[in-house]
């Protein structure tokens, strides 16, 4: 049945070839952008847990991504913000960044050496699974745990001494792979990292300054009516609440998708139109191979199913070589930007499986009409013509 | 038993339009199972219209078809179906061989609809193309195949179901004296010891002599009706050296 139908598929190879050429476009597309989208998903869902497991308070102005470059707390703030009822904790956290030279653009998110007040912070940290090693403890000083990438590019271990910014730090460890922002973030005592802060800014004028406030709330307590208590009694703060985070996340890869639903609709419509139009003119050579079946005693439904299969057919091929060059393009993509250990797509089984059924799908959608056609013709009639 | 009935049976193409064409105008007919009939009549008096209706491939203006006792007007498109794949095997003026399938492939398809399994379906068309000498052509395309071959891949394809009743027209039209003789005589095995009924539509005197029965057929009516001569077979003489 399939060489019959390949067989039939063979007879106008020029069309055949350009229908699923027409397939091809749109699911290699579709297979590109789905591997952006799901790296984007593995960011988003990585730094779900950890951006939405604190309340971070901000300087007004500034927001979850950064924003603000200048714009510090006064250490006060900290305690201000502790003394909110329903704080836990409130630990000062101050980040650097870790690009020598500044600028130079580059994918995924910066390196930074992040220091927490690890008598208030380290529950923080908890959200971060170690991988090899042990997590910061109160009191540790000249230590640092690494993300994965971080380590990676790196190359180090746990007992290995990292140069950051060109002070000596002990790594203690190393954190699992959450394929999102901490990756690349080192943390250590805020007492260590200010000093680096304090040399990295030189014309800062005050001392003791945070540039985030981690706020973990009390066991129990309602981590939106803490945040809202915060933004009350605190001045000049802009505080962002789990619930904030999460919708600020979300509209990232929100946007991502639609646009991948565009291109897939796009797809839909100029696939699934050449293969009606391809379906149909087969149907209307074959009249008379259709008529002579049917008088032989082929149901309507066999030769629905003809038809109908390789309509799929044309857009299964399509959906394969489609997919296969997307990932190719992907391949070729993420080798060129391994070199900075970043990559900014994912292959997942969605991404390869996704396309080749849609491709499927709408190629057996689009030869239903053409199908029913076939199968609607009436013997005597179809023998006659020419 | 009778394996063909037909009453008043009328077909009307372009009726109501300025050039009304009456195919067939009123036929009444009966042939009983195991006739072997020869249809013949000048080109246009209705011979291939007067096959379609029998088969069920077409529809009558008005009258009735009977086919092995049962009215093909009161079937559905899916009995009807049914029908031409079980009890009918047609041989068409034009062939109509798929040009994808080549030719064992082609006398294996209507056992393909009735569901026979592959191996079965293999031999079968084999043993086939076998009775119509063309063993050696079974792995070629009709576009392959001379005008004669098609037609006894045709003729094959119609054959290989043993099917109760055979619809042929003009099934020797390209064949040559020794070809037409050993088909014919193929045909008339099959009808004395399967009791299968053969209506042929023919032009070919040496055909018509061989049948059972001569039906003649003007302007859409039967002009005579007559036994044939039956004729005792004798291909040998005939065989090409
Ligand atoms: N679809 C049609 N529309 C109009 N007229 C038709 C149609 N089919 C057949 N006819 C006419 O019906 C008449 C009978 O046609 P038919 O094909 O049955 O003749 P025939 O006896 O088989 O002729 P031949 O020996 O040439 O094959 C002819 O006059 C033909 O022109
Ligand atoms: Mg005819």
């Amino acid at each position: 049945m399939i060489k019959y139908i390949l067989r039939n598929m063979w007879r106008r190879k020029a069309r055949t070839f350009l229908t699923v050429f027409g397939i091809v476009v749109g699911i290699f597309a579709l297979t590109v952008l789905g591997g952006l989208s799901a790296r984007l998903t593995q960011q988003v869902q990585g730094a779900r847990s950890w951006f939405t497991s604190s309340i971070s308070v901000v300087p007004s102005g500034s927001g979850l991504f950064g924003g603000g470059e200048n714009q510090f707390f006064d250490l006060k703030k900290v305690e201000e913000v502790k003394n909110v009822p329903g704080v836990e904790k409130a630990s000062a956290g101050l980040g650097v960044t870790l690009a020598e030279q500044g600028g130079g653009f580059s994918f995924g998110a910066p390196d930074l050496l992040i220091g927490l007040d690890l008598s208030e912070g380290s529950g923080l940290l908890e959200q971060l699974a170690i991988g090899e090693g042990r997590p910061l403890q109160p009191g540790d000083r000249g230590k640092v745990t690494l993300g994965s990438v971080l380590a990676e590019k790196r190359d180090a271990r746990v007992g290995d001494t990292v140069k950051l910014r060109g002070e000596p730090f002990e790594v203690v460890g190393i954190y699992r792979p959450t394929l999102s922002a901490p990756d690349t973030f080192a943390f250590a005592a805020y007492e260590d990292v200010l000093p680096v802060f304090l040399e990295a800014n030189p014309f800062l004028q005050k001392k003791a300054i945070s540039s985030v406030v981690y706020v973990i709330w009390e066991p129990g307590a309602d981590p939106e009516a803490v945040a809202a208590r915060i933004k009350d009694e605190v001045e000049d703060v802009n505080v962002i609440s789990p619930r904030r985070a999460e919708q600020q996340i979300s509209q990232f890869s929100l946007i991502f998708n639609a646009i991948l639903l565009g291109i897939a609709l796009i797809a839909l419509l100029v696939g699934g139109l050449s293969v009606i139009n391809t379906m149909i003119m087969s149907v209307s050579e074959r009249t008379r191979e259709i008529g002579l079946k049917r008088a032989i005693g082929a149901e309507t439904r066999t030769i629905l199913s003809e038809y109908l299969l390789e309509s799929a057919t044309i857009g299964l091929l399509g959906g394969l070589v489609g997919m296969l060059l997307g990932l190719v393009v992907i391949w070729l993509l993420n080798s060129a930007t391994a070199s900075q250990n970043v990559s900014v797509f994912a292959i997942t089984v969605t991404v390869v499986v996704g396309p080749v059924i849609f491709a499927t799908v709408l190629g057996t959608v689009a030869g239903i009409f053409p199908a029913l056609r076939a199968a609607r013709l009436r013997p005597v009639e179809s023998l006659k013509e020419d | 038993m009778s394996s063909i009935t037909l009453e008043d049976l009328h077909k009307v193409y372009g009726e109501g339009g300025g050039e009304e064409v009456r195919a067939v105008d009123g036929i009444d007919l009966s042939v009983d199972r195991g006739e072997f009939v020869a249809i013949i009549g000048p080109s246009g008096s209705g011979k291939s219209t007067l096959l379609n209706l029998i088969g069920g491939l077409d529809v009558p203006t008005s009258g009735r078809v009977e086919v092995d006792g049962m009215d093909t007007g009161g079937l559905s498109d899916r009995e009807l179906t049914r029908l031409r794949r079980e009890k009918i095997g047609f041989v068409f003026q034009e062939f109509n061989l798929l040009p994808v399938l080549n030719a064992l492939e082609n006398v294996q398809l209507p056992l393909r609809y009735l569901k026979v399994n592959p191996k079965e379906r293999r031999e079968r068309a084999m043993e086939a193309l076998e009775k119509v000498d063309l063993v050696n052509r079974a792995g070629n395309r009709p576009s392959q195949l001379s005008g004669g071959e098609r037609q006894r891949v045709a003729i094959a394809r119609a054959l290989v179901t043993t099917p109760a009743l055979v619809l042929a027209d003009e099934p020797t039209g390209e064949l040559d004296t020794a070809n037409t003789c050993r088909i014919i005589e193929y045909m008339r095995v099959l009808n004395r010891e399967l009791e299968q009924t053969f209506a042929i539509v023919t032009h070919d005197p040496m055909v018509a002599r061989y049948a059972g029965r001569v039906i003649t057929l003007r302007d859409g009516r039967v002009a005579s009706d007559e036994p044939g001569e039956d004729a005792p077979l004798t291909c040998d003489d005939l065989k090409p050296v």
